[in-house]
């Protein structure tokens, strides 16, 4: 056998019972009553109506998932198609939603504990006191955690069993029960809400078979297996539920449940529903089997969402929204035992504070909002439809399936109780804030969705560009964006934005900025493309060479545009560029006739750092570095220090003053050792600003000043004492305008 | 014992102990050495890590190896079975012996996991050699 067979042992059988097991646990087990009593007869419908609506999104789930069968599952397919801000969404919805579902099956596990010891009231000290039901669900939890924790491999194979025997001991129920069946014991229906409402309620029964998908990489030939478990289990356990339903309604006299929930005493621990009308229909064996049955099936579902949440955090962690540092593997137990104790202690801290409805109606909510973005990452793969992405099965009617299941997902959500619902969202809005906060500077996978947008910038709508690039990774990358317009320049350009961003490991962005007269529309240039391309792709084939010899990576783009200053300033934000490496002469970008339309353009501060290079042959061996502080000059300081680091370039820091010789020397003393230039020669001139730089100049290969102001490419095309002196030195002159602050909206939107 | 280590599989289970048997085995003079690491599978139900993750996991153990050893063979093998998959991966690569380090752990931690040291010296088809973990190794060689 391969390694890859080996290594996917997961057979069809097996894939079912971990949803079939995840689900039956909540529904047969701890909701029917509940349901009953609330829609009456109507409680089978809510079951089926919970069943289609997730019928819907497994379909999509199983596409996404032959596609890519990953580890993670619904958060990796919302991660990979809408990108890393929907992916954070999903991701913690996901892996908090598994841990309220884990402690409501705990609670439900205390229940039967409680119910076969007859344990019941409350244990406490003083003011702190705590059910018996809640007590037996934390031992429970911190049982089931320390499994995973420690790794027992049994436990999965039990799970097969115990899956088995459930479905066979509701069979069992189920045909005996229809022998005592009769409509006229039906409760009343209810109406149309308030079986919307149950539904609702229960849909914590139909959260098992989106974590087949979880460890989608385990199972064998997934392109068959993987959407027959997915949607097997689904079909499966609505089957199950709607039977067993209609038999506990219309196989016990009227009343008979709302019965159960009378004259219990406070604190006493309520019965189990099924339970009950198992014992009253088939004697005492029916009642224990089910009883038992009840342990094995909240416990196994607490079981298997605790395994598939860590697999949504090692997904999470790869793709660096979490730290990766919660994926190390214990050296002797070979489990991801940071994860697995982090959700064991979520798991108990919410058996503490929540009650039965809110962990249920928490773990229903958090799930509809993955369901609802798992529709969406479907759409969004078949409508961009990338190489790579080809699915063993197709969802049919496509695109309607998807988009039913992405809205009834969405609407049922407003059926699901108030508390929990402001809990989910609030959840969903906290994972936002996550991802701009935390994930975004770390995380460098971008979305297809976004990828799609930002490589079609020219067709689509500013918004929608802006949109996806504002809320891009940064990876925590250094991107240097270089606008190329005249091939004289181009290698001078590449070579110091690569040596910049070799320095600080980052990315080159070399970007052909074609402008066409006002006249010409932008449809009517892109009709031009081919031509455009040619001597789009020779500039950027030459870039892309250039800047490789560096060793450091390149992304080239072609813009087209009317203003070239202006698409530069638009590309440097839609790039998100750190910094932008760009020439000015005569001949680069908009000719000194149209200065006072591009001065119009520039009355806004620069988006990020410039450098302005005024060409004349890079030479960076001797580089003069005029300064009298301020953030410009730092910027030139740090473009000099990764430059001496490049090149050992010779760097002479340069301050004119009127104002004493030795005060002039302090300063620079300090201020070169405050800026890494220790070894800088340190020249100290009197007299005009000006001349006193052009003389110094005179033995310098690179003049590097920085801006007195902000606003410097603004003076430049006016007319100023910069570039007076960019005419008056013979050496070429790198000007430096530092970006002033950038805003958290800014950066968002 | 030239011969007994000149083509050996090393066993590793953790970064530490993939360090731990690169120092071990360092001290010797030896042939050949093959670093595997067996991802443990579960055999027909979900494991206890994603194969992605343990994946992710052995290259860093091997990482381990080569800081210590320079350029080493190295392979990753699935089985349900340890303690065989290290056989089979011995029998594949034409081991002259397999080489472990003890990993120590009391008993209870030991009955959990299962010692795999202990297994593989009890149930060996091939020589296997236990090599002193610790860093004095050397001296106590000095001693004999």
């Amino acid at each position: 056998m391969s390694d890859e067979e080996l290594a996917k042992d997961l057979g069809p059988l097996a894939a079912l019972t971990i949803g079939v097991g995840t689900m039956i646990g909540a529904g047969i087990f701890v909701l029917p009553g509940d349901a009953i009593i609330k829609a009456g007869s109507m409680a089978s419908v809510a079951f089926v109506l919970g069943g289609v609506i997730a019928m819907f999104t497994a379909l999509s789930a199983s596409e996404l998932g032959t596609a890519m069968p990953k580890s993670g599952g619904a958060y990796y397919y919302v991660n990979h198609a809408l990108g890393p801000l929907f992916g954070s969404v999903a991701g913690w919805a996901n892996w908090l939603g598994l841990a309220f579902a884990s402690a409501f099956y705990m609670v439900g596990f205390g229940r039967y504990i409680a119910r076969i010891f007859g344990l019941s009231g409350t244990v406490g000290v003083g003011p702190v006191s705590m059910s018996a039901v809640k007590l037996v669900a934390l031992a429970g939890a911190a049982l089931f955690v320390f499994i995973n924790y420690v790794g027992a491999k049994e436990t999965g194979r039990l799970q097969n069993a115990i899956v088995v025997l459930l479905v066979a001991i509701l069979a069992v129920f189920t045909l005996l029960g229809t022998l005592r069946a009769a409509p006229e014991n039906l409760p009343e229906a209810r109406s149309v809400v308030t079986t919307l409402e149950t539904t609702g309620l229960i849909f914590v029964s139909y959260l098992g078979f989106v974590q087949i998908t979880s460890v989608a990489e385990e199972i064998q030939d997934p392109g068959k297996n993987l959407p027959r478990a997915v949607i097997g289990s689904v079909v499966l356990v609505t089957v199950i539920y709607a039977l067993v339903l209609v038999i506990m309604s219309a196989a016990v006299p009227q009343g008979f449940i709302a019965g159960l929930y009378e004259n219990l005493a406070p604190g006493e621990t309520a019965p189990i529903a099924v339970v009950e009308v198992g014992q009253y229909l088939q004697g005492a064996a029916m009642g224990g089997a089910l009883l038992f049955g009840g342990l094995l099936a909240t416990a196994s579902s607490a079981n298997a969402s605790i395994l598939a949440s860590s697999r949504i955090n090692f997904a999470m962690g790869r793709d660096r929204i979490v730290t990766p540092a919660l994926n190390e593997i214990h050296p002797r137990f070979g489990t991801p035992y940071r994860a697995i104790g982090i959700t064991g202690g979520l798991i108990l801290l919410f058996i503490v504070v929540g009650d039965l409805t809110l962990l249920s109606g928490a773990a229903s909510g958090l799930h509809l909002i993955i369901y609802g973005l798992l529709n969406g990452a479907l759409l969004v793969m078949r409508y961009v439809n990338p190489k790579e992405y080809a699915p063993d099965f197709t969802v049919p009617l496509f695109p309607l399936l998807p988009i039913l299941g992405g809205l009834l997902s969405f609407a049922l959500l407003a059926f699901v109780a108030t508390d929990a619902l402001f809990l989910s969202f609030g959840i969903a809005g906290a994972a936002i804030l996550w991802y701009v906060l935390y994930a975004r500077t770390r995380t460098e996978k971008q979305g297809i969705l976004s990828e799609h947008v930002l490589s079609r910038s020219e067709e689509l709508p500013d918004a929608a560009v802006s949109a996806a690039a504002g809320v891009q990774p940064d990876g925590g990358q250094y991107r240097v964006m270089v606008p190329l317009a005249n091939p004289e320049h181009e290698k001078d350009l590449i070579t110091l934005a690569s040596a910049l961003a070799k320095q600080r490991g980052g990315t080159v962005v070399a970007t052909h900025i074609v402008t066409v007269p006002d006249q010409t529309a932008l449809a009517g240039a892109a009709e031009r493309a081919d031509e455009i391309d040619e001597t789009s792709e020779q500039l950027l084939d030459r870039a892309r060479e250039d800047a490789e010899t560096f060793g450091v990576d390149v992304e080239t783009h072609t813009i087209i545009s009317h203003k070239s200053f202006e698409a530069i300033f638009d590309a440097a934000r839609t790039h998100t560029a750190n910094l932008v490496v760009m020439g000015w002469g005569p001949d680069a970008h908009g000719s000194p006739g149209r200065a006072e339309s591009a001065m119009d353009e520039l009355t806004e501060a620069v988006p990020c750092d410039f450098l302005v290079l005024r060409d004349r042959g890079f030479d960076p061996s001797r580089i003069l570095l005029p300064t009298a502080g301020g953030p410009d000059s730092d910027l030139s300081a740090s473009v000099a220090q990764m430059l001496q680091a490049e090149y050992d370039s010779e760097v002479t820091v340069l301050n004119v003053t009127d104002d004493g010789r030795e005060e002039a020397e302090a300063f620079l003393e300090e201020w070169t050792a405050d800026h890494g230039l220790a070894d800088a020669e340190i020249r100290v001139e009197e007299g005009d600003v000006e001349s006193a730089i052009a003389a110094a100049a005179e033995d310098a290969t690179l003049l590097l000043v920085g801006a007195t102001e902000e606003g410097l490419l603004r003076r430049l095309v006016s007319g100023s004492v910069v570039m007076d002196l960019v005419d008056d030195v013979d050496c070429s002159v790198l000007m430096a305008e530092k970006h002033r602050k950038r805003g958290l909206l800014e950066r968002l939107f | 014992m030239a011969d007994l280590l000149e083509r050996v599989v090393v066993p590793v289970a953790s970064e530490d102990d993939a360090e731990t048997s690169a120092r071990a085995l360092a001290r010797q003079s030896y042939g050949e050495a093959v670093f595997v690491h067996v991802v443990e599978k579960a055999g027909g139900a979900p494991d206890k890590a994603g194969v992605e993750q343990r994946e992710l996991e052995a290259e860093e153990m091997f990482e381990a190896a080569r800081a210590v050893l320079g350029d080493v063979e190295t392979d990753i093998y699935y089985g349900t079975d340890v303690v065989e998959t290290i056989f089979d991966a011995a029998e594949d690569v034409d081991a002259s012996a397999v080489v472990v380090v003890p990993r120590g752990g009391n008993r209870l931690v030991q009955m959990v996991t299962g010692d795999v040291a202990l297994r593989l010296v009890t149930r060996n088809d091939r020589p296997v050699v236990v090599l002193p973990a610790d860093e004095d190794g050397e001296d106590s060689e000095d001693v004999t």
